[in-house]
This record gives C-alpha cells, sequence and structure tokens, in this order.
C-alpha cells in the first residue's frame, strides 16, 4: 500500500513526514536533501511550463520578483486574491497545491507513492479556508483524508514521544500565523479544551519590522529609499529574516546595506528589535490570556508548554513564557518538523478509523492506544428574526447553536419559531462566527424550508446542529407540528466555493505543469 | 346567586353593561409576584350565566381592552407589547385561552372566578394620564368561535408612560430635532461638508412627517432645511445638551438609537472623523443615554477606526484612564476575542477593519503593559 503522510503546509516553510513500519513519523527529505522546502514559488522566465518551488524559487526572487510568489497562505481562502503571471489568473488554492507537488513528487521518489495525506492549517482557519486546503490537495493529487489543527498535530507528536502528563498548553508561533491550544494529557490520551489563534501573526511581520528599521537607518543616512525595486525588496526581506535569527543567538546583528546612494554598514540589536516587535509581542499575550480564560484555566495549573514554529526561538518569546508560567518552555524536539510529524500521526488515526483494512498491521500497533478528542474550531449558528427586549423591535441576529471549542462529536438543539399566520416557508441559514451581528459572521449555507399551509404563527421549529469527530456537520431543521425535516450536512469536502468537478479539471491542468 | 364584587380603590366605576349578556365581568389592578420580581397585573372575574348548545361543550375565554377615556364615540385600542397576545391584523390586544368543558347547557357562576391574569407591561395605552379601560369577557365556542356569553367592565387607571399616540407626536417632534443635531454634528469642526448635509437633507426628506403631504408643506421643509443649512454655515451653534435631554424625555431608546446612527453616518460621509465631531458623538450618546457598550458596536458598523482622525482608546475600545491596569486588560482582551473573531469575514472591509482592530489593541495594551 501507499504510505500515509502528513504535511505542514506552512508560510515559509513546508514539510512532508510519513508513518514507518511500526506507526512512527519521519520525515521524508526533498529533492535537495532538505527536511523542510520553503513555501516559495517562481515560474521559470525561459519556459513557461516549468515552475521552481523551494529554495531555488527563494533565491530567484532577487532576478525576477514578478515572477515569485511567498507566502500565499496568508491569503489561502481570500475568494478576490489572484495572482497574474504569463496571463494566468492564480488563484491560493493553485499556488498552494504547486507547493504540495512538489512535496508529494520528491518525497514519493525518494520513499515510494504519497498519496493519502492528512493537511495541517492554523487552528483558527475557518470552513472555506480548510476546504481550500484540501482542494489544493486534491490539484497535487494527493488523497487528502483529513485537515489536522497544526497546533494538535505538534501537540500529538509531542505526547507520543515525550512523557507529558497534565495540562498542556501549545504555543504555536509559526511563519505567518499563531495558535495557542490548551489540551489535557494523560500518557496517549489527549483532550482537546481550546484552541485560539490570530491568523496574520508570524515570523513575516517580525521580519517586516527589522525590514522598517533598515530602511530607516539608510534613509537617515543618505535621504534616500534603500528599497527601490520588488527584488530589492526580495533581498532585504530576506535580509531581515537573517537578521532576526541572528538576534536569536546573538545579541547584536550587523549588516551592509547596499543601496542606490552608497553602502552603509548597521548594527541592530536584540533591544532594540524587541522594541520595534513590543506590540506584535502584546498581540500573542492577548491571545495568550483569550485561551487561558477560555480553559478557564491560571497561568499555575499549566503543566507544560510546548514550542512549536520557527518564531518561537525568539529569545523574547521563551522570556515572556517563563515569566508567565514560572518555568521554561519546552525546546526539546524540532519546532519546525513536528507538525508534519504530528500531522503523519494524525493520518495514521484518520486511517484507522476510516479504513482499518488498508492500515497495515505495524502501523495499526503503533497508533492503537493513542486516543484524540478534539473540539469544534468556530461558533455555528442560524439566523433569526427576534424582538430586542430593550427597544421591542424586531432585530435580525445570529443565535449560535453549536459553540467553539466543544468537545467532539457534540450535538446542541434549540427551537425556533415562525413568525407570521400562514408562513409558507422559512429561509434557514447555516452561520459560522462569534457574533451576534449577523454582518459579521459568515453564512456557509442557506436553504428554503417548505411548511405547510393555513397555520398560525409561533410555530416550533425545532434546530438541531451536531459535528462528529470526522469534521462532518450535520444540520436538522424540524417542523415540530407536521414532522417535516430539513437535513444538511456538511463536510469538508463539500461546502466550499469550489466544486468537484472544478477541482478535478484545474488538477488535470496543473498535472500538465512540471515543478521542480 | 350571583354576587357583584366590591370596587377596589383603583375601580373608579363599574359599567353600565355589566350584565347585559348574562355574564358579569370585574377586573382588579393587583400586585403579584413573578420570578423574582413583583409585577402589576389586571386580574380578570367573571360570574353569571353562560349558555352552550350542548353539556360538556369546550368553551375558550376571550379579554379585548379599549381605551374609552373619550366616550364610546371615540374608542381606541389598547396595544400588546406581547406578540402572543395581539390580534391577527393589529397590534390591538387580544387574550384568549382554554376555559376547559362547560358541564350543562345552562350553567350559572354563583361565586367570581378568575379567568386571566394580565400584565401591565403587556399593554400599551393610546396615551398618557387617566385613562378609563373597558374590558370585554367574552365565553366562545371551541369549536366555531361563536360568542356565548359576554360581560364589561370599565376601570380607571392612571398611565405613566407615554402611549402609541403621545410616541408618535413625540417622534415627529424628535426628528425636527434630529436634523438639528444631526447638522450640529456636522458643524462641529467648522465645516460643513456637502455630503454630510445632502445626507442630513435626505434622511429629514424621507423621515420628518409629510401626511398632509403638499408640495407647499415639501417646500417650507425645503427652506427650513437650507436656513438651519445657513444657521450653523455662519458659525451659529445650539445647545445639544438641552436638545438631547428634551429627547430623552421624548422617546424610548429605539428612536435614540435612530439618532446616533444618523449622526454617525454624518460623521463618516466625508470619510474622515474629526476629533471635533468625534468627541461631539461622545458627548451625544452620553446625553442621548445611549450605552457605551451599544455606542461602541454603533461606531464599530458604521465608523471604522481607520476614519478617526484621533484614534481614542475610550471612544473605541472602552479603556478609560480612572481604569486600573487590570480592568484595562481585561477590557482589552474583550475587544481582541470580539475582533479576531472577524478577520475571517467574507467581506473584505470588516477583513480590513478588524485587522486594524488588532493592531489598534495590540498597540494600547502594549503602552498599558509599559
Amino acid at each position: 500500500m501507499a504510505n500515509i503522510a502528513g504535511i505542514d503546509l506552512g508560510t515559509t516553510f513546508s514539510g512532508l513526514a510519513i508513518l514507518n513500519s511500526v506507526g512512527r513519523p519521519e520525515i521524508v527529505p526533498n529533492a535537495d536533501g532538505e527536511r523542510l522546502t520553503p513555501s516559495a514559488i517562481f515560474f521559470d522566465e525561459e519556459n513557461s511550463q516549468i515552475i521552481r518551488v523551494g529554495i531555488e524559487a527563494v533565491n530567484s526572487r532577487y532576478l525576477n520578483a514578478q515572477r515569485s510568489v511567498r507566502w500565499i497562505k496568508r491569503y489561502m481562502g481570500d475568494g478576490d486574491y489572484r495572482r497574474n503571471i504569463n496571463g494566468k489568473e492564480w488563484t491560493p488554492v493553485e499556488l498552494s497545491s504547486l507547493i504540495l507537488k512538489k512535496l508529494k513528487q520528491d518525497c514519493s521518489a525518494e520513499r515510494g507513492e504519497i498519496r493519502e495525506a492528512v493537511i495541517s492549517v492554523p487552528a483558527h482557519f475557518d470552513e472555506v479556508r480548510r476546504k481550500a486546503t484540501m482542494d489544493a490537495g486534491t490539484m497535487a493529487g494527493l488523497n487528502v483524508i483529513g485537515i489536522v489543527n497544526e497546533p494538535v498535530a505538534a501537540a500529538l507528536y509531542y505526547a507520543t514521544t515525550r512523557e507529558i502528563c497534565g495540562k498542556v498548553l501549545v504555543y504555536d508561533l509559526g511563519g505567518g500565523t499563531f495558535d495557542v491550544t490548551i489540551m489535557d494529557v494523560r500518557g496517549h490520551n489527549m483532550e482537546i479544551i481550546c484552541s485560539q489563534g490570530d491568523h496574520a501573526l508570524g515570523g513575516v511581520d517580525f521580519d517586516a519590522e527589522i525590514l522598517k528599521m533598515l530602511e530607516q537607518v539608510y534613509k537617515e543616512k543618505f535621504d534616500t529609499e534603500l528599497i527601490t525595486s520588488d527584488e530589492d525588496r526580495a533581498k532585504y526581506e530576506d535580509e531581515a529574516e537573517d537578521i532576526k535569527k541572528t538576534l536569536s543567538r546573538r545579541k547584536v546583528a550587523k549588516k551592509m546595506l547596499y543601496g542606490p546612494a552608497g553602502n552603509v554598514k548597521t548594527e541592530i540589536t536584540r533591544e532594540a528589535f524587541e522594541q520595534a516587535i513590543s506590540s506584535l509581542i502584546a498581540r500573542t499575550d492577548i491571545l495568550l490570556e483569550v485561551a487561558l480564560e477560555e480553559a478557564r484555566i491560571e497561568p499555575s495549573e499549566v503543566d507544560k508548554v510546548l514550542l512549536v514554529g520557527g518564531s518561537t526561538r525568539i529569545p523574547l518569546v521563551q522570556k515572556n513564557l517563563k515569566k508567565r508560567f514560572g518555568f521554561a518552555p519546552e525546546t526539546t524536539v524540532n519546532v519546525d518538523e513536528c507538525v508534519a510529524l504530528g500531522a503523519a500521526l494524525h493520518a495514521g488515526l484518520t486511517m484507522l478509523r476510516e479504513r482499518p483494512d488498508a492500515v497495515p498491521a505495524g502501523i495499526s500497533s503503533g497508533l492503537k492506544d493513542i486516543n484524540l478528542t478534539d473540539v469544534c474550531n468556530h461558533s455555528y449558528g442560524t439566523i433569526c428574526a427576534p424582538i430586542d427586549k430593550k427597544t421591542g423591535r424586531r432585530v435580525i441576529e445570529n443565535r449560535i447553536i453549536l459553540k467553539k471549542n466543544t468537545p467532539l462529536p457534540c450535538e446542541s438543539t434549540q427551537m425556533f419559531y415562525t413568525m407570521s399566520e400562514g408562513q409558507r416557508e422559512v429561509e434557514v441559514t447555516i452561520t459560522q462566527g462569534e457574533d451576534t451581528a449577523v454582518e459579521y459572521v459568515n453564512k456557509i449555507a442557506t436553504h428554503r424550508f417548505k411548511l405547510p399551509p393555513g397555520r398560525q404563527a409561533r410555530c416550533p421549529i425545532k434546530v438541531t446542529y451536531s459535528y462528529d469527530v470526522n469534521q462532518r456537520m450535520h444540520c436538522k431543521f424540524e417542523d415540530v407540528q407536521s414532522d417535516r425535516v430539513l437535513e444538511v450536512d456538511f463536510s469538508l469536502d463539500q461546502n466550499g466555493a469550489i466544486s468537484e468537478s472544478d477541482v478535478s479539471q484545474k488538477a488535470g491542468e496543473l498535472e500538465a505543469l512540471k515543478v521542480e | 346567586m350571583v354576587r357583584r364584587k366590591a370596587a377596589s380603590s383603583q375601580q373608579a366605576y363599574n359599567s353600565a353593561d355589566g350584565s347585559a349578556e348574562g355574564l358579569n365581568c370585574c377586573v382588579q389592578l393587583t400586585k403579584q409576584p413573578d420570578k423574582g420580581a413583583v409585577v402589576d397585573v389586571f386580574v380578570v372575574q367573571i360570574c353569571g350565566s353562560i349558555r352552550a348548545p350542548s353539556d360538556t361543550y369546550r368553551a375558550v375565554v376571550r379579554v379585548l381592552i379599549t381605551d374609552v377615556t373619550d366616550g364610546m364615540s371615540a374608542v381606541r385600542s389598547v396595544h400588546s407589547r406581547v406578540e402572543q397576545w395581539q390580534m391577527r391584523d393589529s397590534p390591538a390586544f387580544c387574550y384568549e385561552t382554554d376555559l376547559g368543558k362547560i358541564p350543562n347547557t345552562a350553567i350559572i357562576l354563583s361565586d367570581w372566578m378568575i379567568v386571566a391574569r394580565l400584565r401591565l407591561d403587556w399593554l400599551t395605552f393610546p396615551r398618557k394620564g387617566k385613562r378609563n379601560l373597558q374590558f370585554t369577557t367574552s365565553i366562545l365556542s371551541g369549536q366555531s368561535g361563536e360568542e356565548l356569553a359576554r360581560g364589561a367592565y370599565t376601570i380607571a387607571y392612571e398611565n405613566s408612560e407615554f402611549g402609541y399616540i403621545d410616541l408618535q407626536e413625540n417622534i415627529e417632534q424628535a426628528r425636527t430635532l434630529t436634523v438639528a443635531l444631526a447638522f450640529a454634528v456636522s458643524a462641529a469642526d467648522n465645516k460643513l461638508y456637502n455630503c454630510e448635509v445632502e445626507l442630513i437633507k435626505n434622511w429629514a426628506r424621507g423621515n420628518i412627517d409629510f401626511s398632509k403631504a403638499s408640495n407647499r408643506a415639501e417646500r417650507k421643509l425645503e427652506k427650513a432645511l437650507n436656513k438651519t443649512v445657513g444657521f450653523f454655515r455662519d458659525g451659529n451653534q445650539i445647545d445639544v445638551c438641552r436638545i438631547c435631554k428634551e429627547i430623552v424625555e421624548m422617546v424610548p431608546i429605539a428612536v435614540r438609537y435612530d439618532i446616533l446612527d444618523l449622526c454617525l453616518h454624518v460623521a463618516q460621509a466625508n470619510g474622515v472623523a474629526t476629533a471635533e465631531e468625534l468627541c461631539l458623538l461622545k458627548d451625544l450618546a452620553s446625553w442621548l443615554e445611549v450605552g457605551m457598550d451599544r455606542f461602541r458596536e454603533m461606531v464599530g458598523k458604521i465608523l471604522p477606526v481607520s476614519m478617526h482622525q484621533v484614534k481614542d482608546l475610550e471612544f473605541v475600545l472602552g479603556v478609560n484612564p480612572d481604569m486600573g491596569k487590570n480592568e484595562t486588560l481585561q477590557r482589552l482582551s474583550k475587544e481582541y476575542r470580539k475582533w479576531n473573531a472577524r478577520v475571517t469575514n467574507s467581506d473584505p472591509q470588516i477583513r480590513k477593519q478588524a485587522d486594524n482592530m488588532l493592531d489598534f489593541i495590540a498597540k494600547a495594551r502594549s503602552e498599558c503593559v509599559a
């Protein structure tokens, strides 16, 4: 049988791990022998059929930034984002699929066919972004059997390779996103308590602050701009990243700036860097507090803090965590690889649950004791029109039925009522979001529920949402008097904007392209 | 034996038609406990005779209330605030409940029987002040709806709240004052932009009553609007605080929300809300007695922080200098939680606004901790 794989599709780096014969996850290096592949794409200038992914794409940015793409994960699920290259409008899903194709291709050459895979996503990704990620995998020729939250994947790996017990906080500060997950771990039994995430907070934001400092130094020295082209920007973005990495090891980083008005040597101290990123760090602190509040625990009740993501190497991050929790966070495993490794474990568990016969005995035996209880990633509700108690007016509002962070599987029911006499239908809308105000939640489906004629107002409609361990949601609308029922099923492979046939068609188009 | 219950102190007089159909009705205003609170309730009782077409006949009791203060020739309905007790086609109060089965074709209730307890807060009267309310209690056939018996009773009641007619009149008056407030917001920075003026004029055209619609009335409104524009363009000012207090006396909170809504749209019209406009808006919210949380919610929807010339922590996040550090951090966490849930909204403008707010909150926190 083909390998069971886990993929960390990261903002700056991506990685792939497979389960070995005894169910242990292993990173599979790419064609360059690297364990991680930069999530960068470059469209060859000479041959439009060749697309470079990885370190070569990063370096090619300095030569022609217009034909390169980085940090595409930040745009995942954004229906408005397009990148025009060679007259083709590339979507984030298509661009991400090129990265996945590269991983699949390189790792298949190394370790045999990669087909069944779980891809990791930030915990805060909504259904649209999760669906977009799955579509990217399908376009790359993968059979995406599931999606796992990055901190959950990391914790899964930690918990199966280290002795961990008690309340564990996973602090995942990656290249572009930040997640905090709190879980209860008892040996190989893991219960997620809550997850909170910030969609635009990660290494690239820290790099951007350093880049601003470099630009300011140059401007002060020569009264002219350091960066005059996209290629310059690409180069200095990477220089800024280098400086950040240096400042994680040393107190000062030195760099020569080569600009249009001359050269200047600059020094950036760790202190100045920490000052520059203070508001970003404040954002991590708030999210941490929100997660602790959500889990209803004090910092003193946390037994272990696990670090995930390259940005956790920043000394200020570790110092802050130590100060808050009173002990140093766990840094014993490779923070860049643990998500892919955990995703592979998750893929194994998913296969065991859904297609146990297809899992080799060795892997099955290696995974048999692992038990993971996940939670609902978002709140789901419906739109209703109650009377506002304060104003006496009818208002349109979102009513949450399934609350975020409810352990899976879960089910919740609420009763609603028809509004007018002789009402023949109800427009039922399924929403995702935490707000009461309808403009702040996303409508993920709308249906018309037909009702019998000739009835009074205020006939009860029973609404039940349930969510299973495979992240499939089932919504049931019941007209209590007539027993009429409308049922709506969602799964990650159904509810997105792109239809299955579109995905297949695009997969066919990408097949023809050569990814190197 | 039919006994008539003695009138209580709230019962000014009995109706003349109390036993017209063989059924007597009596109403008392009393207090009764309800979910830990004490509420005023009209207790409706009946006695007398009821005739049914057959034995064990299912019956329904219905209570209607009308306001007869101005005599029987000018009867006005009493409205129900509760949808359940409204008539099918109007907000008029109509209470119905199952009376059970009448055992015999002719039954005489010799003792008073309570058939309804009607909460005072369910009702809206036509006007404030002393009202004469007529309660008409009918016994109806549970099958056909045919009236089997009826009794009426009139009670005097002192209504301390505005009635729905008062409110309508007050709302019309408040709308005129709203125009003045909206112009005051527009002129707060000493500049009346045309887009702001047009917005206010359009609002006035759509909201100030044209029930006697005539070209003359419209011309009169246009003239008044232009005169007001001239007044503010000349640098004159109005006593905004006094007007707000007047409005608070006149209209309920819902109408005050509408006023603030217009003023926020005026401040938003030219794309930038100046410090003076923001300051006046904050005062308006306070003087109109709109809660600050609700006000900030409205600001979030109408006047995003990117439009604020000055980013005021209290205005945007509800953080004020009197708060201690912990309270400030809790407030910021609450705001962060709210806006962080909106960053993946399908509307790009809301996403952008949420991003701006998260940055703003982070900076505020960073300063607070420092």
